[in-house]
């Protein structure tokens, strides 16, 4: 995993950039949220896709592919974290008083 | 914690550009890195032991197709590539190189090059064999045909070493390995090679055994060419001892009195019964020609040239075979050469005395036999006689001052009479011909040492 985040590390600096940006603008945005149930099935997909790349059952190409996209994606979770988290610092620090 | 699953709920939206970025990825790095874990993977197994190795990647899967020497060695490859920084999994494609029985290995030298046939167990004994095979061979171009397989005996390389040097004492011929049976055949390069291949096939790895062993010997080569443009007489060739060279070379001394001797002769051993008298008999013949190559090989004597005149063609074809040792066959290919111009009695002379002037007709000692070495003098003297048919020859015989008169007056003309008989053998007319005794009469020089005594005991041929 270090090798490929290594050899990649310019595309996973792309992915987090994307997830900060998203993150930064979630906590202001008032639009479409997912449902639990949603967020649930797609947890469980993850974990799925997880499973798949650790057990290596996808072989060659297709599994470089999936775990390059797993790499990004956590990545991406990663920056969406960072960037709502300082957003909400932000936020808060210039909120009125009550 | 429930402010961050609000959040979390809304971040959907970036997955369309972290897709986008994702693609492009695997778009771009996905050949890169193939090139590069198959590039690791080659450097790793640098040092290991494997044929016909090809490594490829797909993703970061590799796959490993190769022969391994042995079971350990073959799963080591494979660890070795999975232990490789970032590769994932290694598809093993090794097999085991197949084992060879019986496990034969064969050296063959021909004209033009030595090839190398059959197996080798390792790809280092497989290069030390190539690079022997080289040295023996020197300029020789040398191809490597072998291939890789189990199952060699031990100390195979050591014997295989050893069989290379002795194709080196080859002239053409292949030696082989079958096992731990070794077999040979073929010509050897030189007289005495075959003797030196047994001798050093003793030293064979314990366990190796002779087979077949069918190297010849060369034949026994003695070779003189003659060339009236040089004015040379070249001997090459094999004379048995140092002794039969002498007596060869001062033979042809005494035959060839007008060209110089080339002498390439090498001793050795080996050589046919009788071939002291043979060679000395065929250069005798050679003698007789104006330009040719006599050839002795083993117990076959060959002659070709060119004869002064048709007697002594045919005197050559007929008499060289009875004079050889038994057993010995004669080959003659003897022509005529054209009849040179007529020219004056005056000339005729002068063309006598620069001939009788290089060399002496001998006989032998005390007797009016003519001696053998003089037949290439008295062939010149009768080419030139026929030049001038209209002169008639007084043969005129000499002795030196020792022993009484009345015996020196009869051997001289005996002498001359011999001579005088031998051209009218060869087709000169008897009545052109007059043979004189003169004893010790007419010396040239005074008889007061050996070698003035030997200038007086000659023929002479006057014009008249």
């Amino acid at each position: 995993m270090l090798y490929l985040a290594t050899f990649n590390w310019g595309w996973l600096v792309l992915a987090a950039l994307c997830g900060f940006a998203m993150g930064w603008v979630s906590v202001i945005q008032r639009g479409l949220a997912l449902s639990d149930r949603t967020i649930k099935k797609c947890a469980a997909l993850l974990a799925i896709l997880i499973l798949v790349s650790l057990l290596r059952v996808i072989p060659g190409r297709v599994g470089y592919w999936l775990d390059l996209g797993l790499v990004m994606f956590f990545v991406y979770l990663t920056g969406c974290a960072t960037g709502a988290w300082l957003r909400a610092l932000v936020v808060s620090r210039f909120a009125p008083q009550a | 914690m429930s402010q961050l699953f609000s959040w979390m709920r809304k971040w959907w939206p970036g997955l369309i550009p972290l897709a986008v970025v994702w693609i492009a990825a695997i778009w771009t790095s996905t050949a890169p890195i193939e090139a590069e874990l198959a590039a690791r993977s080659v450097a790793e197994l640098k040092d290991t032991v494997l044929d016909k190795t090809q490594i490829s990647a797909s993703g970061r899967d590799v796959r490993l197709s190769a022969e391994a020497f042995s079971e350990e060695g073959r799963h080591s490859a494979v660890s070795q590539v999975e232990a490789v920084s970032g590769v994932r999994l290694v598809n093993d494609d090794t097999r085991l190189i197949a084992a060879a029985k019986p496990f034969i290995w064969l050296a063959e030298r021909d004209v033009v090059r030595v090839t190398l046939y059959g197996n080798a167990p390792l790809p280092a004994i497989k290069a030390r064999l190539m690079d022997a095979a080289r040295a023996m061979a020197g300029s020789t171009e040398v191809l490597d045909r072998t291939g890789m397989a189990r199952g060699a005996p031990p100390r195979f390389d050591n014997a295989a070493l050893l069989l290379i040097d002795q194709v080196g004492k080859l002239k053409e011929g292949k030696v082989w390995l079958s096992d731990t049976t070794v077999n040979l055949n073929g010509l050897a390069r030189e007289l005495g090679n075959r003797e030196a291949i047994l001798a050093a096939l003793k030293n064979l790895p314990e366990g190796y055994v002779i087979g077949e062993n069918a190297i010849r010997a060369p034949p026994y080569v003695f070779n003189a060419n003659k060339d009236p443009v040089a004015n040379t007489v070249t001997l090459d060739g094999y004379v048995p001892d140092n002794n039969v060279h002498a007596a060869i070379v001062a033979a042809a001394g005494r035959k060839f009195f007008s060209e110089k001797v080339v002498d390439n002769l090498k001793a050795s051993a080996g050589a046919p019964q009788g071939f002291s008298q043979a060679a000395v008999q065929a250069l005798g013949a050679l003698s007789r020609v104006s330009t040719g190559s006599l050839s002795l090989s083993d117990k076959d004597v060959k002659l070709s040239g060119d004869a002064l005149f048709e007697v002594a063609a045919q005197q050559i074809r007929d008499g060289l075979g009875g004079e050889l040792p038994q057993g010995w066959k004669f080959d003659a290919d003897v022509s005529v050469k054209p009849s040179a111009s007529s020219v004056d009695p005056t000339v005729c002379q002068q063309l006598f005395s620069e001939l009788l002037g290089k060399a002496r007709i001998r006989f032998e000692s005390g007797r009016a036999t003519i001696d053998q070495d003089s037949r290439g003098l008295l062939d010149r003297l009768i080419q030139t006689a026929l030049r001038c048919p209209s002169a008639n020859i007084e043969v005129a015989g000499h002795t030196d001052s020792d022993g009484d008169n009345a015996a020196n007056m009869s051997l001289s003309e005996k002498r001359a009479q011999a001579v005088a008989d031998y051209l009218v053998l060869a087709g000169l007319p008897n009545a052109r011909l007059k043979a004189v005794g003169y004893g010790s009469t007419k010396p040239v020089a005074p008889n007061d040492s050996e070698d003035e005594k030997a200038k007086n005991r000659r023929i002479d041929f006057v014009v008249k």
